[in-house]
């Protein structure tokens, strides 16, 4: 019991949710159950909300900074005092949301390869198809192995 | 680390304090266009400080229910980051939001706005009787001594 609670501790990644380019929610999935389970309808608007927020956030960028549109950025980390949120945009649009402990290190190495498991199981999937939920065994096996892994 | 911009919300969604600070001489990354074509976009020169404070505050918003829904209710919002700016966020007991936006390299600032709302808000605000309690139509906190100590405060502490 005390070997499962440590085990339980050491993962500390929460969960992953990955919204498309409409802001549309088409991946979810738990790692620890540290978070409040919410049901999908809620995660739906989640998704939706953080697609119009990291909208607005990129254009709520100082405008005394001087910096062009195109190079503005929207949240990329959001913190709380019991998580953190690090959000990765590809450059097609698709976002990656990482929950994880406040102080979890190597965040971005760990979105990256999340990212790579994406391109090379979803995105290489003859019968994915674009903006839909992903329903794939292989990318859900390989985003399980490394993330327990860690 | 500088500070671009410190709001002050109350608990009707009502800014009632705003202030900017432009940026230092020379600090500014603008590179003017050879062909003469300014990159700015019209739609961001469009925002007047009205229209970023309710932007400001529909984020904060968002992000705060978004937290406390995954988090419980517990849990506070604390900053986010893009990749040019941070927003730091503190709210207290009574719904007093205080949000300021610094650089990105700055540390977490809760402690510094907590600070600002015990030794200038209460002290300034919250004690000067003639201060009004709700602001209806925007009125917003009319105390000179306030607006004195956030200058000094932001300038004299933070910008060093």
């Amino acid at each position: 019991m005390n070997m499962l609670l440590q085990e339980l501790d050491n993962m500390v990644v929460y969960s992953l949710i990955i919204i498309n380019k409409a802001g549309g929610l088409v991946f979810n999935r738990d790692f620890n159950p540290a978070l409040n389970k919410i049901s999908v309808n809620d995660l739906l608007v989640l998704a939706g909300t953080f697609h119009g927020v990291h909208a607005i956030t990129k254009s709520l960028t100082p405008s005394s900074l001087g910096i062009p549109s195109k190079e503005r950025t929207g949240i990329e980390v959001l913190e709380s005092s019991q998580f953190r949120l690090t959000c990765f945009q590809t450059f097609t649009g698709t976002k990656f949301l990482l929950f994880t402990e406040p102080h979890q290190p190597n965040v971005d190495t760990i979105i990256h390869k999340v990212y790579e498991l994406y391109a090379d199981y979803v995105m290489k999937n003859p019968f994915y198809q674009l903006e839909m939920p992903i329903r794939c065994e292989a990318f859900e096996r390989g985003l399980m192995s490394y993330i327990r892994a860690k | 680390m500088v500070v671009y911009s410190f709001y002050v919300f109350d608990r009707h969604a009502e800014c009632i304090y705003k202030k900017k600070w432009a940026p230092r001489p020379g600090s500014s990354s603008r590179v003017p266009q050879p062909n003469g074509v300014s990159d700015d976009q019209p739609q961001s020169k469009a925002l007047s400080a009205e229209d970023d404070a309710k932007l400001v505050f529909g984020t904060i918003f968002s992000l705060r229910n978004m937290v406390r829904k995954l988090g419980g209710p517990e849990d506070n919002f604390i900053s986010y980051r893009t990749g040019h700016y941070k927003l730091h966020y503190y709210e207290t007991p009574t719904s007093l939001k205080f949000v300021m936006v610094t650089d990105t390299k700055t540390n977490n600032l809760r402690i510094v706005l907590h600070q600002i709302y015990v030794s200038l808000y209460v002290e300034y605000v919250v004690k000067n009787p003639l201060s009004p309690v709700e602001h209806p139509e925007g009125a917003g906190v009319n105390c000179e001594l306030f607006e004195l100590g956030v200058e000094q405060f932001v300038t004299a502490s933070l910008q060093n």
